[in-house]
């Protein structure tokens, strides 16, 4: 922007309002300061505060800006490329998890939401409302009820003795019980986008298909699944990111044995004591959601939205 | 093939849709049902076999001090989380939906961004923070830290119903002589009242059930979810299934009319 473009603006700026505090106190000013002011101390402030942690020097729980260090991500990353110690099982671990946690979900969420917007009319509310329930209850009273159900003595054993069946191998403690609980709490984050997306599609366009002389399979190959690939992209990214997050499954569900990168981040903080290491460790996680949290968000419009839900 | 066939086929696939959407919803209640089931037992390890019912758990819970103070400091936090991100979440999804200002896609990108964040991440970001500048553990930190979490949430609410509101309508108020608070006090808040409700109800419900921000915000003060992991992680005590399924059944209740406010302005508008 030209010098006189610029002052040309300020002058501008200086005659729709003399004090530019009472343009603050106009809507829709007033009305974003609150949101805004709360995010940028209490959100993009933590953020930084990872970041910084992870240079400072070992068991440092103050910042000092001049001093600073690459120990940890040495530390880290020697310990994923070469596979040694805590780090490499961690690697192993988080990816594992997260990568079938990815695959489970969405092999099984799909039909159910094909089911969801397309087949299903009676009772539909409360199937909704069974598959949002989980969503808003505590994260460890869910992975706590699973735990209730697998343990031995727990409800599945009551149930399979009624057949007879009394020794199996334990459910508890095993990576794939972690994969469980990851599958249950992130479901209805696919579920959910891939739901709305095959809601978006028009019966006509369905119907036009048919008449043109499309068969089942292609029908669903070239108009479903195109059309819901947007909800499949977004309820991916979504279910990848949460789940390397995930700490309360590998505490509760794995015992403590197998340790995810969740759960290693927060052995450092609360065990340890160890802030930099910790951050270091979580800087990975942050960025990696950044980045699919910037997609997701560009690709989600609220409008579409809000004209879905008169469907 | 006759009409009569066909019809059975049909009706045979949407068997399979409803059985297959029966079985995932099943999946669904699994952990829940399970921990109802052990917070009637009456012993120390349930079996169906010589089940007996039992509301021992649920005295023993109530009577307790320890879990009555945690209960105590989870309303302390979820009373006023709800009144404050209600307020906030709204103004930002007016402001948003009703307005055009600079940056605007911008503001969605920070405003949303939180939502989308493992809880962990932001909780210990926040511990860190929080003791940075002094702000601490406790209640109030607490308050704060779930602010972030769930005001986003709120304004995600409440812009989807504001989204379904004309435009004109304000405009037709304004020309009729509306100040910009009688303009909100008689149309736009009564308009979007719906959404308002139920973005209440889903924040009060979010923060009754927090765990990861508390845990890490909390300091030496215990809620309901903080005390249950705690027990939860030392092993096996009856009493957890029964103070879980209480804090379970007001969830329940609270969602579902959630739902039903919001489904019943789907079907009426």
């Amino acid at each position: 922007m030209s010098t006189i473009e610029t002052l040309r603006s300020r002058v501008g700026a200086a005659t729709r309002s003399d004090n530019p505090l009472l343009t603050l106190l106009r809507p829709p000013y007033v009305l974003l300061l609150p949101l805004s002011i709360l995010l940028l101390v209490m959100f993009v402030g933590p953020l930084l505060a990872i970041v910084v942690f992870s240079v400072q020097p070992d068991n440092s729980i103050s910042l000092n800006p001049a001093v600073w260090t690459f120990e940890h991500y040495a530390e880290i990353v020697g310990g994923m490329v070469s596979g040694e110690g805590v780090y490499g099982d961690v690697l192993v671990n988080t990816a594992a998890v997260s990568a079938v946690t990815t695959g489970v979900t969405l092999v099984f969420s799909y039909p159910a939401a094909y089911a969801l917007a397309r087949k299903i009319e009676r009772y539909k509310t409360v199937f909704l409302l069974v598959l949002i329930i989980p969503l808003f209850t505590s994260v460890n009273i869910r992975v706590f009820g699973w735990a209730l159900f697998l343990v031995s003595n727990g409800v599945l054993d009551s149930i399979v003795s009624l057949f007879g069946v009394s020794s199996y191998p334990t459910m508890m403690y095993q990576r794939w019980t972690i994969i469980l609980g990851t599958t249950y709490v992130y479901m209805p984050f696919m579920l959910f986008p891939i739901y709305l997306s095959l809601l978006s599609i028009d019966d006509e366009t369905i119907a036009a298909a048919r008449d043109l002389g499309a068969g089942r399979l292609t029908l669903f190959r070239r108009i479903v699944l195109p059309l819901s690939k947007p909800g499949v992209i977004i309820g991916s990214l979504f279910v990848f990111i949460l789940s390397l997050g995930a700490d309360v499954e590998a505490q509760i569900l794995g015992g403590g044995s197998i340790f995810t990168m969740a759960s290693n981040i927060n052995y450092s903080f609360g065990y340890s004591q160890n802030w930099p290491l910790g951050s270091a460790q979580a800087v990975g996680l942050l960025i990696i959601t950044l980045i699919a949290g910037v997609i997701i968000l560009r690709t989600i419009d609220l409008r579409e939205i809000a004209s879905r839900g008169d469907a | 093939m006759s009409v009569e066939s066909r019809s059975l086929t049909d009706r045979l696939g949407a068997g399979v849709w409803y059985g297959y959407v029966a079985l995932v919803a099943l999946f669904f209640l699994t952990p829940l049902f399970s921990l109802v089931i052990a917070s009637f037992y009456d012993g120390r390890f349930f079996s169906i076999v010589d089940y007996e019912f039992s509301v021992e758990w649920y005295r023993a819970a109530l009577q307790s001090g320890s879990i009555r103070s945690a209960f105590m400091n989870t309303v302390r936090i979820s009373v006023p989380v709800t009144i404050l991100s209600t307020i906030i979440g709204t103004g930002g999804a007016i402001a948003y939906t009703r307005y055009e200002f600079p940056y605007q896609e911008r503001f969605k990108l920070l405003a949303l961004l939180p939502i989308f964040f493992p809880l962990i991440l932001l909780g210990l970001g926040m511990s860190m923070w929080t003791s940075v500048i002094g702000l601490g553990y406790g209640i109030v930190p607490s308050i704060i830290g779930e602010l972030v979490w769930i005001s986003p949430i709120v304004m995600f609410v409440v812009s989807i119903t504001a989204l379904g509101v004309d435009p004109n309508v304000e405009e037709a108020a304004r020309d009729l002589g509306a100040d910009t608070l009688t303009m909100y006090r008689k149309v736009t808040l009564p308009l979007i009242w719906d959404g308002v409700v139920s973005g209440a109800i889903f924040a009060f419900v979010l923060s009754w059930n927090n765990y990861y921000i508390v845990s890490y915000l909390s300091g030496a003060q215990s809620t309901i979810t903080t005390w249950i992991h705690g027990r939860m992680t030392q092993g096996f005590t009856p009493v957890v299934p029964a103070v879980a399924s209480l804090i379970f059944y007001v969830s329940i209740l609270l969602v579902v009319v959630a739902f039903v406010i919001e489904f019943r302005e789907e079907s009426s508008g």
